[in-house]
């Protein structure tokens, strides 16, 4: 029991420590800290992962009454459930790896105890998104890990562009939040509560809810699932919402690991993911995401192929798979979603980190045409890096292969139009996915040295502390698609449950001699033999914690579809690698020709399809031209001009009028008591209605 | 001498001791002269203290004497306690100043000791034979007081004008007297109020008599429309008198209303509730609004002043104990207030000349930082800034008018305090934000010193006694409805 | 005609009344008739001190006329209370006797202090 509290709150602890004393106790204490306590966090998940998942055990924890009045009631609590785990372990293993990885890679920078604090925070705050029991605590999570991202994305805050970011990827945001706010109001006027365990299992009594919005009539469910994926669309950076991920590349390299690619932007997948059971009687709200998802996975790789900043290429890179997420949510493939973002994190954080290692070792050069020809120089950069492209472009047996293929089998099996278009977009999306990881590698490592003398001299391997995490992440992005296959994608199960319940046991004792690192090597091969023997089934890995109908089942379907469907991914990743080797090792002029030929076409890519040109023009210039005349017109002449600046002109008038009342005359003085009088005695005689008399006086007469 | 036996009297012991004093000193200083001023100006202030103490030690239950003429019960006490306090601190105030100005006459602190012993008269006045008398005791002396710098053109300015006006006043208030007396058939409070329980109808003629008698006393609380000597007189007198003017009599004035209210015309208290309001909300708003024009300090606490009665009527609007509460706590936390600020205008000088511009204040938290905190305090607490005394002051008399229903007059009460907060915040700026206007003279007097530092520490540690506060007031308040 | 007793109360005031009437009449017409008229500036001026009764408002006049007005007035109210008081004196008792010693007191401590500010010296 006491797991899942270590797993939550030692990163809080950390962070408080950090945040308070680390100015005082030095950046060493800051660092060892933070890293303990995330590990320690990292091995509880862990631990949770076997006794929860794989013992079947999903149970919530309570921390504290949060809010009490009248009939609405929200404890604060700490769901752990299937789900929740898998988010958890992939969090915490990130956020460990990232931590320690940060030692070195933040080795130069003034304030470390800072960037540690905010690590630790974020981390904290993404572990309450996803053990939230009720959406208030989610929506807590969500802000925390927005406010979190906010910090670091401004790490640097003495750059303009890096605030810029922040603050960008702020508002932008709080479009996306807008949205889940609604989405958790029109919650609780349909449910009549936020917790989640009242909302799934009242779904089932609502599925005829219907709003009447001017004339309109809303299918209430439709409506919920649609503003929560508002919401997921922000933070998640799908299309429409995605100008702030790019930009957000100015935090440091591990933030962008951290937050931007490993756990924060799929914040939004988990969300759906949770609310499966109202998505699952919610098909429209469906098709909307696997559509946004399928649009999201294809543009964001043609802006992919066309950029230079390394790390533009890799977030591009995590907008077009979190849209593969999106699609396969889309066709209720909850179970490949979270398959494909288990894997992405491994990989993804890997190849941020891989990049972060390049930019060390190139002096700050984020620019790969001042690179290549440096692959001997950092060859442990440089296998890493090779790993995670491939996990990344779907090349069998690592982990993107299997995640990636589910995905696109799915939604083939999904049988419906959505399904097969956003199959045709994942494949499209595939093949230059590979293409632009191949050349984002060619570019960097091989080739002549494009950086000056100075920068080359300089290149050197990074230190063995960001070494470690590469590695511990590389085997993630080897091992986690093959090993979690069945859990995730879930082959007929055929061993007996207590055969299963025994090997955990050993491997719990195994775990506790084990020290962190070891453990993460113990549990890939522990289980990676598992995996032959046992297949764990896909309805007892997850439990409850995701609801699929069966009429929907996709990822079951998947099994069962055209040879060809299951191939064609990995022909895709291998002809874009073949393309891209093509174009930048082997005749270094198409790529040119190619632009000069396609130049509309790669304007338009190279722009990122003139998003934030649009944005601007639309939003940014009419907000500002709306604030202008709100700030000069409505605040500065109306509300000023009748407020605060009118009424004090007026009271001055009234005060002179009134001091001019003020002679000096005794007579006049005199003259204004009796008018007073005289004023007194007519209100008061008209106050008890006693002009209503005069009448009857009369009459008497 | 059955007549004048000591259980008639002994109620009103202290009045009589006083009385004493003031003619034994009146004596002394004739046959003594300009040396005797320091003898008599401590014998009064050491008289007014031992009658204090004669009354906080007295018994507070209700009793009539004099035949009915006078009564003295917990209200009464309450209010004689303020009113001897006032007329303590203000002569504290005033001694070094008049020395420092040349104008300290042995007369000064005998009559400031002859209107007080009126203005205990007029709080326990039972009778409207005793009211008038008293009343014209107290304003005997206040005019002359005005007037008591009688080379000065603006002071004796000051005094003809309060005079003439406080004339008229008495006599709206004689004809109001003649009026009720003529349709009642006596002057007495119980028998006043008898006769209106018993009145088959509406006694109009009692009920303008209210009106006039009102309209008399309003002067003296100087409420609108029945203030405009005071900017005039407020300016003219030296600033001692002024002091004086704004601390106690209208104390006393507002035991005289409240007693009328509650006794001889609470049966016509929705008649009485009525003016009330329109004075009331008349002086808030021009209280308020004249007030922001205004440069010369003392005209400015005279429209603070008349702004003030505003507020405190509001709490006899609903006629409950509670409400009647609520006005005496916002009167002594009035009082204690505008002696605090006269201590410190009194003290501030300029190559001996005293301070009488809001220009004159510039740069002060630079000169004299000790003054400037103190009178930001105080200036706080008087625009209504909790957690200072003025705050709860207010705080007691709006809930007294909304616990009425009178929550219109209560939200035009609050919207006033927020423009009258506008010249009090003024000063504040000056005084911290200007540019200063030159080094003010050293304060010299301990007795005008101990005085701001009193009210400065009763502003500041109100809060932690507003309770007990308001549990003796309400005591004292409901002693009147018994 | 119970109005009509209330009324009779006041009798003796009409009776004072016409008295007063009468006797002014009588004096002012007998010091027509039988004074022997010789009128000069003098005699015309009001009470051959003080200043012209009928003149500019404004004019400067010396305050110590009033202090002596004011001063007879006192005195003369305290007759004017002092005769009633005697008539009734056996109704009232010694309530009304002491009362009348402490107003008498009162008044005396008043007549000393002008004594001794010099009030009732004309220089």
């Amino acid at each position: 029991m006491i797991l899942g509290y270590i797993a939550v709150f030692a990163p809080l602890v950390a962070f408080l420590l950090a945040g308070i004393l680390g100015r005082k106790c030095g950046d060493k204490f800051s660092q060892f800290v933070t890293c303990t306590a995330v590990l320690m966090a990292a091995a509880a998940s862990v631990q949770l992962f076997f006794t929860v998942i794989l013992g079947s055990n999903p149970h919530t924890l309570p921390v504290m009454t949060w809010i009490s009045s009248g009939n609405f009631n929200v404890d604060w609590a700490l769901r752990v459930d299937q789900l929740s785990v898998i988010m958890m372990c992939v969090i915490n293993i990130v956020s460990s790896c990232v931590h320690i990885y940060s030692i070195g890679y933040m080795s130069h920078d003034e304030s470390k105890s800072r960037f540690m604090a905010y690590l630790s925070l974020f981390t904290f705050a993404m572990l309450m998104l996803v053990s939230a029991d009720n959406i208030l605590q989610l929506f807590f999570g969500w802000e925390g890990v927005g406010l979190a991202s906010y910090l670091l994305i401004g790490f640097w805050y003495h750059k303009d562009s890096a605030t810029a970011a922040s603050i960008k990827a702020f508002v932008v945001n709080r479009v996306g939040d807008l949205g889940l706010l609604l989405g958790i109001f029109t919650t609780f006027i349909v449910f009549g509560t936020i917790q989640f365990d009242g909302i799934f299992n009242a779904v089932t009594d609502h599925t005829a809810d219907r709003f009447d919005f001017f004339g309109y009539q809303i299918h209430a469910l439709t409506l919920i699932c649609v503003l929560l994926f508002v919401g997921a669309v922000g933070k998640s950076a799908q299309l429409g919402l995605h100008t702030w991920l790019p930009d957000a590349m100015e935090g440091p390299t591990p933030v962008s690991a951290l937050i931007h690619a490993a756990t924060m932007v799929t914040a939004g997948v988990f969300l759906v993911s949770r609310f499966s059971p109202v998505f699952e009687y919610a098909p429209d709200a469906l098709m909307i995401v696997c559509v946004f998802g399928a649009f999201t996975a294809f543009v964001a790789a043609t802006i992919g192929m066309t950029q230079f900043d390394i790390k533009r290429v890799i977030a591009y890179s995590t907008m077009s798979q979190l849209g593969y997420m999106f699609f396969a949510l889309g066709v209720s493939a909850y179970s490949a979603a979270m398959f494909h973002l288990v894997t992405h994190a491994f990989f993804k954080a890997l190849l941020f980190l891989g990049a972060g290692s390049v930019i060390h070792a190139m002096s700050d050069e984020q620019d790969m045409r001042k690179m290549g020809g440096i692959w001997k120089k950092i060859p442990v950069t440089y296998a890493m890096m090779w790993i995670g492209s491939l996990a990344l472009a779907g090349v069998p047996f690592f982990a993107g292969y299997y995640s990636k293929d589910l995905i696109l089998e799915s939604d083939w099996a999904s049988d419906s139009p959505v399904g097969h278009f956003a199959y045709y977009m994942g494949i499209a999306a595939a093949l230059m996915t590979a293409f632009y990881s191949w050349r984002l590698i060619i570019m960097t490592f091989h080739g002549k040295p494009r950086a000056d003398h100075h920068t080359m001299d300089h290149v050197h391997e990074s230190p063995l502390v960001m070494i470690v995490p590469l590695l511990v992440l590389a085997v993630g992005a080897i091992f986690s698609g093959s090993v979690l296959y069945g859990g995730f994608a879930g082959i007929p199960h055929q061993k007996t449950v207590e055969s299963k319940a025994t090997e955990i046991d050993e491997i719990e004792s195994e775990m506790k001699e084990a020290t962190q690192d070891q453990m993460e090597h113990i549990i890939k091969s522990e289980s990676a033999d598992a995996i032959h023997e046992t297949v764990w089934n896909k309805e007892a890995f997850f439990g409850k914690s995701i609801v699929v109908l069966p009429e929907h089942d996709s990822v079951a379907k998947a099994h069962h579809v055209e040879k060809w469907v299951k191939l064609l991914p990995t022909i895709v990743g291998a002809v874009g690698i073949f393309l891209a080797y093509l174009a930048y090792m082997f005749i270094p002029s198409i790529p040119a020709a190619m632009v000069r030929i396609f130049k509309p076409l790669h304007i338009l890519f190279f722009r990122k399809w003139f998003f934030d040109e649009l944005y601007h023009i639309v939003f940014v210039k009419t907000a500002a031209a709306l604030g202008t005349f709100l700030w000069k017109r409505g605040d500065g002449q109306v509300i000023d001009g009748l407020g605060p600046n009118g009424v004090a002109a007026l009271s001055q008038k009234v005060s002179t009028v009134l001091s001019k009342f003020q002679t000096g005359f005794v007579f006049q003085y005199a003259f204004m008591m009796m008018i007073g009088l005289m004023v007194l005695v007519t209100w008061v005689a008209h106050a008890m209605g006693l002009f209503d008399l005069i009448p009857q006086f009369l009459n008497m007469r | 001498m059955d007549g004048f036996s000591w259980i008639v009297l002994s109620p009103i012991k202290q009045e009589i001791f006083l009385s004493l004093v003031g003619m034994l000193l009146l004596l002394v200083g004739a046959f003594r002269g300009k040396t005797s001023v320091g003898f008599i100006v401590t014998a009064v202030v050491v008289a007014a203290c031992g009658a204090i103490a004669g009354i906080l030690s007295g018994d507070w239950t209700p009793i009539d004497t004099l035949s009915g003429m006078l009564i003295v019960d917990g209200f009464s006490e309450w209010m004689k306690v303020l009113i001897l306090s006032g007329i303590v601190v203000s002569l504290l105030l005033s001694v070094s100043w008049l020395r420092e100005n040349n104008l300290l006459k042995f007369e000064y602190p005998i009559l400031v000791l002859f209107s007080g012993v009126g203005m205990l008269f007029m709080v326990s006045a039972n009778n409207l034979l005793s009211l008038y008398v008293s009343l014209e005791l107290s304003s005997l002396c206040l005019y002359v007081l005005a007037a008591i710098n009688r080379d000065h053109l603006l002071s004796s300015e000051a005094g003809l004008k309060y005079f003439i006006l406080g004339a008229l006043s008495s006599g709206l208030l004689l004809f109001g007297i003649s009026l009720v007396y003529g349709y009642s058939g006596t002057l007495s409070y119980v028998g006043i109020s008898s006769f209106l329980e018993t009145a088959e109808s509406m006694p109009y003629g009692i009920m303008v008599g209210m009106i006039f008698m009102l309209a008399g006393l309003a002067f003296k609380i100087s409420a609108v429309p029945f203030h405009m000597w005071t900017p005039d007189v407020y300016h003219g007198a030296p600033t001692p008198v002024t002091a004086l003017f704004a601390i106690v009599p209208k104390v006393a004035a507002f035991g005289l209303i409240i007693r009328l209210l509650v006794g001889p015309f609470a049966m016509l208290a929705q008649e009485s509730a009525q003016i009330i309001m329109v004075i009331s909300v008349g002086s808030m708003l021009v209280g308020a609004f004249a007030g922001l024009v205004q440069n010369n300090i003392k005209r400015l606490l005279a429209y603070s002043s008349i702004a003030n009665m505003g507020y405190a009527m509001l709490g006899l609007l609903p006629n409950v104990p509670e409400g009647i509460a609520g006005t005496i706590i916002y009167l002594t936390i009035y009082m204690v207030m505008v002696a605090g600020v006269f201590g410190i205008l009194m003290s501030l000088k300029r190559n001996g000349q005293s301070i009488e511009t809001i220009s004159d204040f510039a740069g002060l938290s630079k000169t004299s930082p000790f003054m400037a905190y103190a009178m930001t305090a105080l200036l706080f607490s008087m625009s209504g800034i909790p957690p200072m005394a003025g705050f709860f002051g207010k705080f007691f008399v709006f809930q007294a008018a909304i616990a009425g229903g009178y929550m219109v007059v209560a939200v035009i009460g609050v919207l006033t305090s927020v423009v009258a907060a506008y010249y009090y915040l003024r000063l504040i700026k000056v005084m911290f934000f200007d540019e200063s206007a030159g080094n003010v003279d050293e304060n010299t007097s301990l007795s005008r010193h101990f005085v701001t530092v009193g009210a400065l520490v009763f502003v500041l540690i109100f809060t932690l006694l507003p309770n007990h506060l308001l549990q003796r007031a309400i005591e004292a308040a409901t002693s009147l409805f018994s | 005609m119970a109005s009509t007793d209330f009324l009779l109360n006041y009798l003796p005031i009409v009776v004072f009344l016409g008295i007063a009437l009468g006797l002014a009449s009588v004096m002012v017409l007998a010091s027509m008739l039988i004074g022997r008229s010789k009128p000069d500036t003098e005699k015309l001026s009001a009470y051959e001190c003080g200043f012209e009764a009928f003149d500019d408002a404004r004019r400067k006049f010396d305050v110590r006329f009033y202090l002596v007005a004011i001063l007879f007035i006192i005195f003369d109210l305290e007759v004017a209370f002092l005769f009633p008081w005697a008539v009734s004196l056996g109704a009232i008792g010694m309530f009304g006797f002491w009362s009348m010693v402490v107003f008498l007191t009162v008044l005396t401590v008043g007549l000393v202090y002008e004594w001794n500010k010099g009030a009732l010296d004309w220089e």
